[in-house]
Order: C-alpha cells, then structure tokens, then sequence
C-alpha cells in the first residue's frame, strides 16, 4: 500500500519463536493436495478460494515454500499420468477429441490452481528460481502427455495422417486440428517444431516431391502449373487455418522447391507447352501464373527470362534475315513493331511490367534489329510509308502512337547515321514530289528525333523544311512582281534548296521545252536580283510536271508527271511520231534516265500515253514512239510514275554504305581531339573506349576506323605517339 | 457467466462490505478469484470471507479500492492512513496483493 505517511518506526523482531504446530505443515497441504485433486475432479464450486489462497499464503510464509512446491508438482504429474493413460486408450478418431478435451480441462484446472498458489507464485518462485506455476504445469503436460513413449509417434501420425488426407481431399475436422496444433504452440515453440513442424516439412516434401513427378508426366506445362498453384495456395490457407503462421514460409519453401525449382528447366522447355509456347500463343494467363509462381523460386525468373529472350532473339534473327521479309520494308518493320507490341503486351499483362523482363526485351530487340544492316533504310522506309500515305483518315493521336513506336525502334538501331541518311532522302522526296499527308506529323517526328538524339541530328531536317517555306515565298514574290507579263503561260513553282541540308544528288542536265526554259530563266535573274552572290542549278530530275492533254474524241486529261517525261510529252505537240534517237538528241537526258521515263510513259497498262513500236516490253534504242491517241482513262486526272526503284538496289546501297562511312570519318576524328584536347594523354584502348562512347547514339563505330583516323591525326600533327610507351598518345596543341 | 455487479466482503467479525466489483478488481487477489475459470464457491455467490481481517482494516481496505481507483484515473489527493493501522493494513495488503 502507497502513500504511508512517514514515522519514526519499528518493527521489532518476534522475540519468541513462533511456535507451530508441527503437524500444521502437513495437514495444510492436505488440504491443499486435495483441492487439486478436486479441481482435476471438477468439483471447485465446494471450495472456498479464500480459505486456500490463505493456506497456501501461510504455507509460504511460514517457509513450507519448498514443500507446498514440490507436493504441487508430485500430484499434477500423478494427475498427468492418468490423463496420458486415458489419452492412450482412446482408439481412432477419438485420441485426438480425447487429447483435446483432457487438455482444455488440464488448462483450466492449471489456471485455477496457479490462481490459489499466486502468493508462492509471487514471492517463492523468483527467490528460489523456480518455474512459475502455469508454466509448471505445460512443462509437465508435455513430459507427461505430450512425451509419453505411446503417445508421442501416435499423436504426430494421427496429424500428419489427417493432412494427408486433407490433401488427397478430404474433410477432416479443422477446429480440432487447430486446438491441437494451437496447443503445441502453446507448450513452447520448440515443442511445436520438433514434434510437428519438422515432420510435417519433411512429409510434404515427399508428398510434393512424388506428386510433382506425376504431375510432370502426365501434364502440360499451363496445367502443371496450375496445379502447383493450387497446391501452394492450399498450403497457405492450411497454415491459416490450423498451423503457426511461421510455419508459412516454410512450407511454401517446400511447395515451391519440391514443384518449381526442381522441375524448372523441364517445364521451361517443355514440349508443345512450355515457355516458347506460351509466348507463341500469347497465354497470358499462363505466362502470369509462371511469372508469379518462377518469382518465388532462386534463379526462377532468370530462368524465364534466358528463356524468353533467346527466343525473341532466335526468332527476331529469323524475321530480320528472313530474304522473303526483307522484300518488303513496310511490312518487315510492321512485322517488328507487331511483335514489339506482342511482347510489350506480355510483360504488361503477365510479368508485371517487370523492370528487368522490359530490358531483356529491349536489348534482345536490339541484337537482332541490328543483324540486318538494312534495318535503318527499312525503318525510315516505313516512315516513308507512313507519312505519304498510311496515316489518312487516322485521329491524331493515333499518328502520335505510330510515330512513337516506330522511335522506339529506331532507338535500337546502332547505325542512327545511316537511318538519317536515309531519312533525309526519304523526306527529300516526300517535301519535293508534295507528297506528304502531314506536316505535323513530319514535324512532330523531327521534334522526336530532336529530344532523342539532340539537335545537331536534325538540323539539316529541319533546314529541309526552313527551304520549303522560303521556297513559298519566292515564288509568291517572283508572280508578284512578274505575274503580269508572264500572262497565260505555264506556272513555274521552284523550291529552292540549300546546298548541304539536302541529300546530295548529281544535277542531270536535260533541255527544257522553250516555254519553260524562258520562264526559269526570268526566275533566275528575279532571284538573283534579290540574292546576290548566289548560284542556281536546276535539279530537274527531282521535278513534277502536270499537263494538259487532249486526246481522241476530245477526251481531256491532267497528266501529272516528272519534268523528263513533261519534256518527253511535249515534244509530239509539234508531231504524232518520233524515234529514240530524236526523243534522246532533242531533251538529251542521259540515256539510262530517259528509258526509264519512256518505260513509264510508254509500256505501263493503263498509262500509256505513248505506243511504242515494235511493242515490247524494254526500250530498245531503235523504236518509235506515237502519241496514243486511243488513250483513255476512268479519272482526269492521271499520274504517271516513274518506274522508281523505291528500295534501294545493291549498287546504290553499296554508294549509301560509302557515303555513310565517308561521313562517319570527321566525326570519329572530331570526337578523339575533344576527347585528347581534354585528356591530353590517353592510350590507345581508352581512347577507343570513349570515342566509342561519344559516339554510341549516332552509331557504333568500327575500333578498326578509329585507329586508321587516329593515324592520319598523327600524320597531320594533331596527336603524337609518346616517346616510350608507344602506346600512348599525346595531344600537340 | 454473468457477473453481478458488486460483491460482499465479510469481516473476520461478520460485517459486511458490498462493494463495486470493479472497485474489488483493484486486488489481485480478488481479480484472480472472480475471474477464475473454474468456479470456485466465491466466484459463484460472489461472497468472500476473511477470518483473518478485522472490520477496521477491511474498511480501509475498501476505501482504499476506490481511492485507487479515482487516483488512477488522474484525481491524485492523499490516502490519510491513521498510524496504528499500519502494520496490520501492510500485511492485508501483501495478503491481498494490492
């Protein structure tokens, strides 16, 4: 009690010894002995709580602990040792209900006991070090009970029995289960492990270890799977149900071994259904349940991922290499974003957008994009497509999402050089022929470029577009000023182009008809008035041309047509029959040029303006050509194509190829003087290394090529070689 | 099981306390008895004696319950104790475990 107000105080000693009853000891505890004995007996409601919590209080005071200690464990182990003996005798399912119920009336009876014994509890048991009452209690349960040789094996049998035979399917009695495992918990987590958990794990591997032998034979891998799935979430709710829940890991540690890591590489690869199918046939659910069921397992989603990206590779080496693919670069790269878009679908929707799965796929893209060296011609092709005529009648958005898949891939590509060059081509053609669907497509694909790869890759793109506009304008200006004089002649549109932003192409020079040639010439001198110090040169093999023409009965036509077959056509103005040789002397375009053009004109079904004789179906260099009188047409108006060769021949790759490698060289060579201008002095493989480096985002440069323009550095006295370790550069300033 | 709301604690003498049952909970002792699983005879009357505690000191035994009580729920004010009590009121207390 608190609060007691201080005193001058003492409690003197008890000058005579207390003198007992000798024989109060042992009647007090027979008092005592046989309240257990009716507490076991379940007759408390007789006695008196007060009456022996006082007895056992004075017991303790009066230094009768050891005796009132020892008297408590002698009867409960006799009372234990009855209860085993019932225990035991109980036959079938009764053990475990007889187990149960002895142990609620054993738990009870402890606590009413350790209630009355508090007192000893309290001051007995912590100065002689003993154990508490209640603890007392399990401990001989578990000696008793629990450890009793005939009891000990049966009572795991029985538990691991019945979990066998709720794993074969049947209903077994949960709640008793739980009472019985809740209350080898309760006897220490020792007992519950050596006595039950470590069994139980080792059963289950066998279980596991035989099932999933079966199940490997007779399954396919999607049913195996869901098999094992099943098992493991049978596993966790079984732990829920009735078992520690420490115990969950670790049974789903065997789960997992037992039917995952040790059948993995089978189920991976295994025939008609594995992996590889599953991919093929898009089974998301499948893959997921893979991904999620590998995930548990050590090395288990590398597993999937070696899997997957060999497979991506072996088959994207296939669709890049494919000599049947490679004829049609549109659907070659509409192949490759079809199966970008499959994967990136599977990752998403089956391996959790997993990080990792994301980049396997991506280097795996890379890889074998960049086995073809046509890649990046195929992918600008596609654009090409694209941008002249796949994107109309298509939302906004949805130009966006091709654009941005095709940027995807051209982040793959290694060669990003080449694809500008050829991309500079492509758009060269689309602004000049005025073929483009978009210009904010063809815009907001340059801004792409721009982010992707900075603006020094796109600067002449974007110079392409600035000459297209000013090009407007000029000749806005040039009908302005002039329009009146011209009158009623042919309208003359120039697009003027800056020498370097464009892709360069030899002028081919051709005579233009006489109206026309007036007409430029007046440009020429409006547009050197205005520029001074400039030169013009017509490129007139990249011209359009549409003309009027009139055939029999007084059918009318628009033909829109290149400036070589314009001048070709308006030549029979003046007569209805003309010989190669004419057509060729009169224009003087270069005779591969000019086959071509009458190729086109004369020999296409359905465009044949022109009739050659004798008919066949090359340009010989002794035909004659007629205007076709009897031409006609369902449209007005009517293009003639050139026969173009839109994917580049062989020879022409070859010359892409030079031209791509000519201009890869001052970029090597300006990448190692900023990189040596830096360092100063460096050796041969870092240097290698860094050029690499500065170089990756344009393309991959060959160690080969860069040492050749390290050499000629030191020959024009840029670089040195040091003086004793040759090996090492320096930079001559 | 229902619990009634007070018990009687009777005095070695024959008086007898009636008192909260929450106020009795402040003793383990008491706690433990009528809280015991199994029923003991003052579990079921909700009756206790005590041969051994005079009428004064299971007075100021009861006091003290709802004294704690209140002290415990924030009202500190002092427990007077007259000192001849002392002695026998510590061993009550040790008795009771409060």
């Amino acid at each position: 009690m608190s609060n007691q107000r201080r005193k001058p105080f003492q409690i003197e000693a008890f000058k005579h010894k207390v003198v007992l009853d000798p024989k109060y000891a042992d009647k007090t505890w027979m008092i005592l002995e046989h309240a257990i004995h009716e507490i076991y007996n379940h007759n408390a409601s007789g006695l008196s709580f007060e009456e022996l919590y006082r007895n056992a209080y004075n017991m303790v005071l009066h230094k009768y602990g050891e005796k009132l200690y020892s008297g408590l464990v002698t009867t409960m182990t006799s009372h234990l040792k009855e209860i085993s003996k019932s225990v035991e005798s109980a036959q079938g399912d009764a053990f475990l209900e007889e187990l149960n119920r002895k142990w609620a009336e054993h738990n009870k009876a402890l606590q009413m006991i350790r209630d009355i014994l508090m007192y000893m509890d309290r001051t007995f048991v912590p100065s002689t070090h003993k154990i508490p009452v209640y603890d007392l209690g399990l401990n001989l349960w578990r000696d008793n009970v629990i450890h009793a040789s005939s009891i000990q094996t049966r009572l795991l049998n029985t538990l691991l029995d019945l979990i066998q035979k709720e794993r074969t399917g049947e209903v077994i009695n949960r709640g008793l289960m739980r009472n019985i495992i809740k209350m080898l918990m309760d006897l220490g987590s020792s007992v519950y492990q050596e006595d039950f958990e470590r069994s139980f794990l080792d059963v289950s591997a066998n279980f596991y270890r035989v099932e999933s032998q079966q199940f490997i034979e007779c399954c396919d891998c999607g049913d195996y799977l869901k098999k094992a799935e099943r098992r493991l979430n049978e596993e966790i709710e079984r732990v829920s149900h009735y078992l520690d829940v420490k115990s969950e890991v670790k049974i789903t540690k065997v789960v997992e071994k037992e039917m995952i890591a040790n059948h993995m590489p089978r189920l991976v690869h295994m025939e008609n259904s594995g992996l590889v199918n599953m991919l093929l046939d898009d089974k998301y659910e499948d893959l997921g349940r893979m991904y999620n069921l590998f995930r548990r397992v050590d090395n288990g989603l590398i597993t999937v991922r070696d899997v997957m990206t060999s497979h991506i590779r072996e088959t994207g080496k296939q669709l890049v290499t494919d000599p049947e693919r490679v004829k049609d670069p549109v659907e070659f790269v509409q192949r490759l974003l079809d199966e970008k878009d499959k994967y990136d679908k599977i990752i998403s929707l089956a391996f959790n957008n997993d990080k990792t799965f994301q980049n396997a796929l991506n280097s795996s893209f890379e890889y074998f994009i960049n086995l073809n060296a046509r890649s990046p011609e195929f992918i600008s092709l596609f654009v090409d497509d694209k941008l002249r005529k796949g994107l109309k009648g298509v939302s906004e958005e949805d130009v966006e999402v091709v654009l941005d898949k095709v940027m995807m891939l051209f982040r793959y590509l290694q060669e990003k050089d080449v694809f500008e060059k050829y991309y500079k081509q492509h758009l060269a053609k689309r602004l000049l022929s005025g073929k483009t669907v978009s210009d904010d497509a063809e815009r907001s694909l340059i801004v792409k470029l721009k982010t992707e790869c900075g603006y020094q890759f796109t600067s002449k793109l974007e110079g392409m577009f600035t000459d297209m506009k000013t090009s407007q304008d000029t000749i806005q200006g040039f009908y302005a000023n002039h329009g009146a004089e011209l009158g009623e002649g042919p309208t003359l549109v120039v697009q003027v182009l800056t020498t370097g932003s464009w892709p360069t192409q030899p002028s081919i020079p051709c005579n233009l008809p006489a109206e026309l040639s007036l007409l430029c010439e007046k440009f020429r001198s409006y547009y050197l008035g205005t520029h001074t110090g400039r030169r013009l040169s017509w490129q007139t093999n990249m011209g359009t041309a549409d003309i009027k023409a009139t055939f029999s009965k007084g059918q009318k036509h628009e033909l829109n047509v290149s400036t070589f077959q314009m001048c070709v056509l308006m030549l029979f103005n003046n007569t209805d029959r003309l010989s190669y040789r004419e057509i060729e002397q009169a224009t003087e375009i270069p005779a591969p040029e000019l086959k071509r053009c009458l190729q086109s004109l004369a020999c296409v079904k359905g465009k044949n303006v022109l009739r050659k004789e004798p008919m066949s179906k090359d340009i010989g260099e002794n035909d004659d050509f007629l205007f076709n009188d009897k031409f006609s047409s369902k449209f007005y108006k009517v293009k003639i194509g050139t026969v173009v060769a839109q994917k580049e021949s062989e020879p022409e790759k070859q010359e892409t190829r030079q031209r791509v490698e000519e201009d890869r060289k001052p970029q090597i060579e300006a990448a190692v003087v900023r990189i040596m201008k830096s360092r100063k002095v460096l050796d041969h493989n870092n240097i290698i290394a860094e050029v690499t480096k500065q170089l990756q985002s344009r393309f991959l440069p060959n160690p080969v090529e860069i040492k050749k323009r390290i050499e000629s550095l030191i020959e024009r006295e840029f670089l040195e070689r040091d003086g004793v370790d040759r090996k090492l550069y320096r930079y001559l300033a | 099981m229902e619990k009634e709301e007070t018990v009687k604690l009777i005095s070695s003498d024959g008086f007898e306390f009636i008192i909260d049952r929450k106020a009795a909970m402040v003793s383990q002792f008491l706690r433990n008895m009528l809280t015991s699983p199994g029923g003991f005879a003052e579990t079921e009357n909700g009756i206790v004696r005590f041969p051994e505690i005079s009428t004064t000191i299971l007075e100021k035994i009861c006091q003290y319950f709802y004294w704690s009580r209140q002290y415990a729920s924030g009202k500190e004010t002092e427990f007077h104790i007259e000192p001849e009590l002392t002695l026998e009121l510590m061993m009550a207390a040790n008795y009771l475990h409060t």
